[in-house]
């Protein structure tokens, strides 16, 4: 409806994103969620640890990017679905804000919380810096490349989650809609081996987990950092598309 | 300040509002009257550009709403309906949080503002507590400082009183009053003493058409086509009953009983005849002492039921 190209208005998305992150700290169910991540990944550590020996997270990459399909959008689910049941969203909706505001501050809320609980998870190779001797053997490339991986992983897992949260006021519907989408994702990347030729490379390309895997082997491929990015912004753009339809 | 041009919004089977065109001046109280269902709350949101309409055009301020709904918004205060709030802020938090998303950045001059609107709201006995713990009369305060944190030209309160007991109305009811009295306001309401403690003007509105506009004494005046006279007096009466109607002008003459048990006549004439002087010389000649005389006018609930109980309901 609006016929000017949008200018941010950073002071909003700021405000927004703070608001965001400020009801994550302060609500319980995101710790419910944070309790099941550091859980299982917590266990994922440990067994190879003690049961083989083996001094790294590398154990956890094969697990948790199917975790994340579901908690992350557990995450994002109330993101704007909460504000349209309890009709905050008008209020918010009839402020001097563009959609991308809207979109961009949720979303950055979302993101800022997120980075943390995955930066949380380098509290596994600090405790094993300490306990393996020499230090070298622990291999820092390889434990960054997988935290970064689980990061963007997590970033687009958040906007499919984002966008899934503007379609409906229920937050269960938002929750399993997000979780379709990103597991679809995550399925293509292991059906690949399912196709040949040109489909093989398309399968591939869409799902997450060739993308995810080379990032976590400590390549940082410049097609990976496109796929993720893309994504991510593919599905901020049909959230502020889907906001711009509920209003002007 | 505030102007609509047959603005029209149809949902999928339903045309909420039909055509509608008013135009409000600066300063001026407007009560947007009207039944359930019948079109205040879209309008509003036409007005505030939540909603885009399906044909006409609005202006709020001299922008227009669909073109520049940045601009719109940002010259209106607005309380939508049920005065949607973030549970676990704090009083303060939800003005400051606001005031932010409304550009307000210096941090000094919010605060200063926030101040003033706590003040202006009767709220700084609330200061610290969580919205969640308000009174819905404090939630109503609160919801009305936050639409006007930014001093806005216009404000547009969608129900502001619904659902508060007797006192918080009266509460809110003085604020609206003091806002007043420098801003445009567009209050929405369907209870009708609403209207006319605090509004210059009343549009009705019913099943998504304007059936009234004009200040409540134009609206009934201009609804009444007969003149009515209740007359109590000390006589029988079936020869009081005979005796009106014979006076010249009296086209119909029924018993009506007044609260409290008393009864009397009520004598109707055509609009421009005043029947009190023949009824006094009357009682006079027959002896017989007048009680009670007073004039019938229309309240503004039976124009209410009159004007929105005839058009059908969507």
């Amino acid at each position: 409806m609006n016929e000017k190209a949008p200018i941010l208005q950073f002071h909003a998305i700021r405000a927004l994103a703070a608001r965001g992150f400020k009801t994550y700290v302060e609500s319980p169910s995101a710790y419910v969620v944070l309790f099941v991540f550091y859980l299982l990944t917590g266990y994922l550590f440990t067994l190879p640890l003690f049961l083989t020996g083996q001094a790294s997270i590398a154990g956890m990459k094969d697990f948790v990017p199917l975790l994340l399909t579901f908690l992350v959008p557990a995450l994002a689910m109330g993101l704007l679905a909460e504000e349209m049941r309890s009709g905050t969203f008008e209020t918010l909706a009839t402020l001097p804000l563009e959609d991308w505001d809207i979109t961009l501050g949720k979303y950055l809320g979302f993101a800022a919380f997120y980075l943390l609980a995955v930066a949380g998870l380098l509290f596994y190779p600090i405790v094993l810096s300490f306990m393996v001797q020499p230090p070298s053997h622990l291999d820092w490339g390889q434990t960054i490349g997988i935290l970064c991986s689980f990061s963007c992983l997590g970033l687009m897992y958040g906007a499919i989650g984002l966008y899934a949260s503007s379609l409906h006021k229920n937050q269960i519907v938002a929750l399993v809609t997000a979780f379709l989408i990103a597991f679809v994702l995550f399925l293509f990347g292991k059906l690949d081996n399912f196709f040949s030729g040109p489909m093989a490379t398309i399968v591939e390309f869409v799902g997450s987990d060739s993308h995810m895997m080379a990032m976590s082997k400590g390549v940082f491929d410049s097609r990976d950092i496109i796929y993720f990015a893309s994504v991510i912004f593919g599905f901020l753009y049909l959230t502020a598309q889907r906001l711009s339809n509920r209003r002007f | 300040m505030i102007r609509a041009f047959n603005l029209t919004k149809r949902y999928a089977s339903l045309t909420a509002v039909d055509k509608i065109s008013f135009d409000i001046p600066k300063g001026q109280v407007v009560g947007f009257l009207g039944p359930n269902g019948a079109g205040k709350t879209t309008t509003m949101r036409l007005l505030t550009a939540y909603l885009p309409a399906s044909s006409g055009r609005c202006e709020v301020m001299g922008h227009d709403v669909s073109k520049e709904p940045l601009a719109v918004r940002r010259s209106i205060g607005y309380l939508p309906e049920n005065n949607p709030l973030y549970e676990d802020f704090e009083v303060t938090d939800t003005l400051h949080y606001v005031g932010k998303l409304r550009g307000m950045t210096d941090p000094a001059r919010r605060m200063e503002r926030v101040k003033t609107v706590l003040k202006a709201c009767g709220l700084r006995s609330a200061v610290g507590k969580k919205v969640s713990e308000l009174s819905k009369g404090y939630r109503q305060r609160l919801g009305l400082a936050g639409a006007i944190i930014h001093d806005p030209d216009v404000l547009i309160l969608d129900e502001p009183t619904s659902g508060l007991d007797p006192n918080q109305v009266l509460e809110v009811r003085e604020l609206i009053k003091d806002l007043k009295k420098e801003k445009t306001l567009l209050l929405s309401t369907h209870i009708l003493s609403e209207v006319t403690a605090t509004c210059d003007r009343i549009i009705i509105i019913s099943a998504g058409k304007i059936a009234a506009d004009g200040t409540a004494v134009e609206i009934s005046g201009s609804l009444q086509n007969k003149n009515r006279l209740y007359l109590e007096m000390k006589g029988p009466d079936s020869a009081v009953s005979e005796a009106l109607s014979a006076l010249p002008g009296a086209a119909r003459v029924y018993p009506d009983q007044q609260d409290g048990g008393r009864s009397g006549f009520i004598v109707e004439s055509e609009a421009k005849t005043d029947l009190r002087e023949a009824a006094f010389n009357l009682a006079a000649e027959k002896r017989w002492p007048i009680l009670a005389m007073s004039q019938k006018t229309l309240s503004l609930e039976e124009v209410f039921r009159k004007l929105t109980q005839e058009q059908p309901q969507p």
